[in-house]
């Protein structure tokens, strides 16, 4: 199996992946904007440091996948 | 236009059909690069969302100020009268309601209801602060007990010093 193809298969399973963490991200947008309107201000900080895990996962994927681009070019 | 390499075929293209060798593209590396790429945006995306996460964390600040103003809010000899009053605590923008309740303990609250924002107003013979929109019902400690309302008043704090009643800070 060429390096590419490997590397394609390997990014639909990311994106699946980075996908759904967006989904959730939204999904805690949703919350705050709920919390902050409602005068609910507990919610917000833990909300947006989740969001913050969130983009530090997506970030280490997104380097993962700039990095196997490199070695598929190399190759 | 047609040029001569087109009219003859490449070499090694023998057997590929003419708009194979027109569209030489190879999905393998098309899907490739498009997911690359969507995982990118996605990325990129989720930076977006990050930040205005943080930026609702940073609004609640600024909506928070001025909560801990003092105010006066009125005498206990005009609050005894009607067992509640009317005043606008932190900003004019902003009414409250004062009670007395049966114990004799004095509490305030937003009069704005959690649920549509409609006042609320003070229902003495049920004991509780009642919104007439949508028949939300609040007991004296702010929290909803019946209707569509499903969070607690935010409540005034106040001070009394003689008769006279001072609003010194808002909860929640």
């Amino acid at each position: 199996m060429s390096l590419r193809r490997q590397g394609t298969t390997l990014f639909a399973a990311l994106l699946a992946f980075v996908g759904s963490a967006v989904v959730l991200q939204l999904w805690l947008l949703t919350l705050s904007v709920e919390a902050l309107l409602g005068g609910e201000y507990k919610t917000l900080v833990p909300a947006a440091l989740g969001s913050t895990v969130l983009l530090a996962i997506n970030a280490a994927l997104l380097r993962y996948v700039f990095r196997f681009d490199r070695e598929a070019e190399e190759k | 236009m047609n040029t001569d390499s087109d009219q003859e075929g490449c070499a090694g293209c023998q057997g590929t059909p003419k708009w194979r060798q027109d569209f030489p593209i190879e999905w393998e590396g098309d899907h490739y690069v498009s997911r690359r790429e969507m995982v990118k945006f996605l990325t990129l995306g989720s930076l977006l969302l990050a930040a205005a996460n943080w930026a609702t964390a940073l609004a609640s600040r600024f909506l928070h100020r001025g909560s801990h103003v003092e105010r006066y809010v009125g005498s206990t000899a005009s609050l005894e009268q009607s067992g509640s009053m009317l005043f606008r605590y932190p900003t004019n923008e902003d009414p409250c309601i004062a009670v007395r309740t049966p114990e004799g303990k004095l509490v305030a609250y937003s009069q704005v209801c959690t649920h549509l924002s409609c006042a609320v107003v003070y229902d003495k013979a049920g004991n509780g602060l009642f919104c007439p929109c949508h028949r939300g019902f609040f007991n004296l400690d702010g929290q909803p007990i019946a209707g569509p309302p499903t969070r607690p008043l935010p409540r005034v704090q106040l001070e009394q010093r003689g008769d006279q009643i001072y609003a010194i800070g808002m909860e929640g």
